[in-house]
């Protein structure tokens, strides 16, 4: 199988003013906005390259995470939203395609829930809001890391974020109440309106396999799609498998479900 | 004119289901399910006792209504139970799957019940074009190309590459060899006319499926000349019509059961959420589809679908005319009949075989 390859964006660095906080963000591309919320601040990845050619992607880094300044502000992940709501108001006018990884996709589902107007399609790649795993409180930055894997091999080829950057964020999700099951975002699960796609790791286990139903149970426009041989860290091991459910969803909401794909082998 | 029970094997509990399509497997309760089979398979052996001479199994996908995504395996259930009826495949969707596996399996169950099999093609709704991802513009074309291939594996003495369009085998060799030879009777059943056009150039039968007899008359009649331009004659056997049933003790009794099935307001049989429906449709024609005209819909998901009719509704004589209609204006030879209405339950379904056994087959023996 060819490898896919995606042309390499050329992503411009800004600064946007929301709720007294400046965050950075980095833009690329041209067409619909979609708004990516990364779960440790700016990775640039195949996604946001395959992204970059269809849309005009914003992507932000959230107050408090990767190399922004610690965030002692928000109170709550649902503030923490509202944050990102503000920060996506001022950079684009016009519905957008949310797409939250994480940590990012339980801030996306707030975000959702409050500016329903906002959203057009909401994608959350391995949301950590509904029955997350515990994780030892005294877990390492790097024993994080490797709970993010499937294959420890994969893990290996992907630096971990410094333990500095780790214990600001493992802060702020303490303060939010992150990382612990986010009951009151699950009983508000079905007032999103928007077409929804949930992807999962198979081998993901920093969620419970219990996760993906409860969204599609409660969600009414709503699809799963599980990514085989890929722990939480999809990215990092099934990039082009991601990109592929993904893109495809931001494409074609609920009728990505039917196959478009050639089986044409000789005309 | 020929009776053919078709083995639905519906999930008891099916009425109690949402309307969408597919139905999630959070719904399916094991013991209700075995015994739904169970039932289903009861009702095979009861018909052919009373007198069916087929019966018939369909491929359909993810919903209790007709639990059968692998006919082959259902069929070779029944048919270690029902030793003299035909079996047939009525049918298996080419489009979805490998051929050459379908030829298989066509082989086997042939020898399993010592020649007894009839084999049908066809595309499916447009629903079972999501089961395997396929894409709905190709199913045309996979459909043909995979019918002309399970003809070639059933009947090729020697092993051969295949290089289709849609398939590429570099080794087919069919083992074991159909008991029936060439191959067993094959029903293509469609209402398009490359399909039609290629069952009468290929010298194959004709299924039609629920159409109201007004609208089957001229697929018939497009078929038989097409069969007369290819230098045949179809028989009685070549043309087969599948419809929905309700045989009551009496027309009115039929008529009062009816009645209520319409005051129930069913839905329709495959509710597909809009915008897929629409974006199916479009690929299956050939042309373009831009999700954001059409997705106006609620969140909730506004399905869409046909609440298919029932065909033939009456007491015995009453269904005898309509069926006669079916053989008189279509030349309808075999008529394959859905039992399991919304409403009916296994015993319901019984009595009615029993009805049909004793008042309707009789008389269509004669036409």
């Amino acid at each position: 199988m060819p490898e896919k390859v995606f042309s390499r964006a050329v992503f411009s660095e800004g600064q946007v003013e929301a709720d007294g906080f400046s965050i950075r963000f980095w833009e690329a591309g041209q067409g619909r906005p979609v708004l990516m919320l990364d779960s440790t601040g700016w990775r640039r990845s195949m996604l946001h390259d395959a992204l970059a050619e269809k849309y005009h992607i914003f992507s932000l880094e959230l107050p408090g995470v990767g190399d922004s300044p610690a965030n002692t502000t928000s109170q709550s992940v649902a503030e923490l939203a509202a944050t990102a709501a503000n920060a996506a108001s001022a950079l684009t006018s016009e519905r957008y395609t949310l797409i939250g990884t994480s940590f990012g996709a339980h801030v996306a589902l707030w975000q959702t829930l409050q500016k329903p107007e906002q959203v057009e399609a909401l994608i959350l790649i391995s949301p950590t809001a509904i029955v997350p795993q515990n994780i030892s409180s005294a877990a390492t930055a790097l024993e994080v890391h490797q709970l993010m894997f499937a294959h420890p091999e994969n893990a290996r080829n992907h630096e971990p974020i410094s333990e500095q950057i780790f214990a600001k964020e493992r802060d702020l999700a303490r303060r939010l109440n992150s990382g612990v099951h986010d009951s009151e975002a699950e009983a508000r699960l079905g007032e999103i309106r928007c077409p929804t796609l949930a992807v999962f790791g198979l081998d993901d286990c920093l969620v419970s396999p219990e996760a993906a139903r409860v969204y599609r149970e409660n969600i009414p426009n709503s699809n799963i799609s599980i990514v085989y041989d890929a722990g939480h860290c999809i990215i990092g091991e099934r990039p082009e498998a991601l990109v592929n459910s993904v893109a495809d969803y931001a494409e074609r909401w609920e009728t990505f479900i039917i196959g478009h794909q050639t089986g044409l082998i000789n005309p | 004119m020929k009776a053919s029970y078709f083995g639905a094997m519906g999930y008891s509990e099916r009425q109690n289901f949402p309307r969408v399509w597919p139905i999630p497997p959070v719904y399916h309760d094991s013991e209700t399910s075995v015994q739904s089979y169970q039932d289903g398979m009861e009702e095979c052996e009861f018909a052919e006792e009373m007198g069916f001479d087929w019966l018939s199994f369909s491929e359909h996908h993810y919903s209790g209504r007709i639990p059968t995504g692998t006919p082959s395996v259902m069929a070779a259930a029944v048919a270690e139970r029902c030793k003299k009826a035909k079996i047939a495949m009525l049918g298996h969707l080419l489009p979805l799957n490998n051929p050459v596996r379908i030829a298989e399996e066509l082989a086997i169950l042939d020898n399993l019940t010592n020649g007894r099999v009839v084999a049908g093609f066809l595309r499916g709704t447009p629903n079972e074009d999501q089961v395997y991802s396929i894409n709905p513009a190709e199913g045309r074309g996979r459909l043909l190309e995979g019918m002309d291939l399970i003809l070639k594996a059933l009947t090729e003495p020697q092993p051969f590459s295949w290089e289709g369009r849609y398939y590429q085998f570099r080794t087919v060799a069919v083992w074991p060899r159909p008991v029936q030879q060439p191959y067993p009777p094959v029903v293509v059943a469609t209402r398009s006319d490359d399909t039609i056009r290629y069952a009468a150039e290929h010298g194959l039968s004709l299924a039609v499926s629920f159409l109201p007899v007004d609208q089957m008359e001229p697929l018939t009649d497009k078929y038989r000349t097409w069969c007369e331009e290819a230098g045949w004659s179809p028989g009685p056997d070549n043309i087969v019509y599948r419809g929905s049933i309700y045989v009551g003790e009496t027309d009115r009794q039929a008529d009062e059961w009816f009645d209520s099935l319409m005051q129930s307001r069913p839905g329709p049989n495959i509710p597909l959420r809009r915008t897929v429906a629409e974006a199916i449709q479009s690929a299956r024609t050939g042309g373009d589809f831009d999700l954001r005209n059409v997705v106006a819909g609620s969140p909730d998901g506004d399905v869409v679908g046909n609440s298919l009719g029932i065909n033939f509704v009456g007491g015995p004589d009453r269904v005898v005319k309509q069926l006669k209609e079916f053989h008189d204006r279509c030349g309808v030879g075999v008529v394959d009949l859905l039992f399991q209405q919304t409403r009916v339950d296994h015993r319901g379904v019984m009595k009615e075989i029993e009805l049909f056994g004793n008042g309707v087959i009789p008389q269509i023996k004669e036409f």
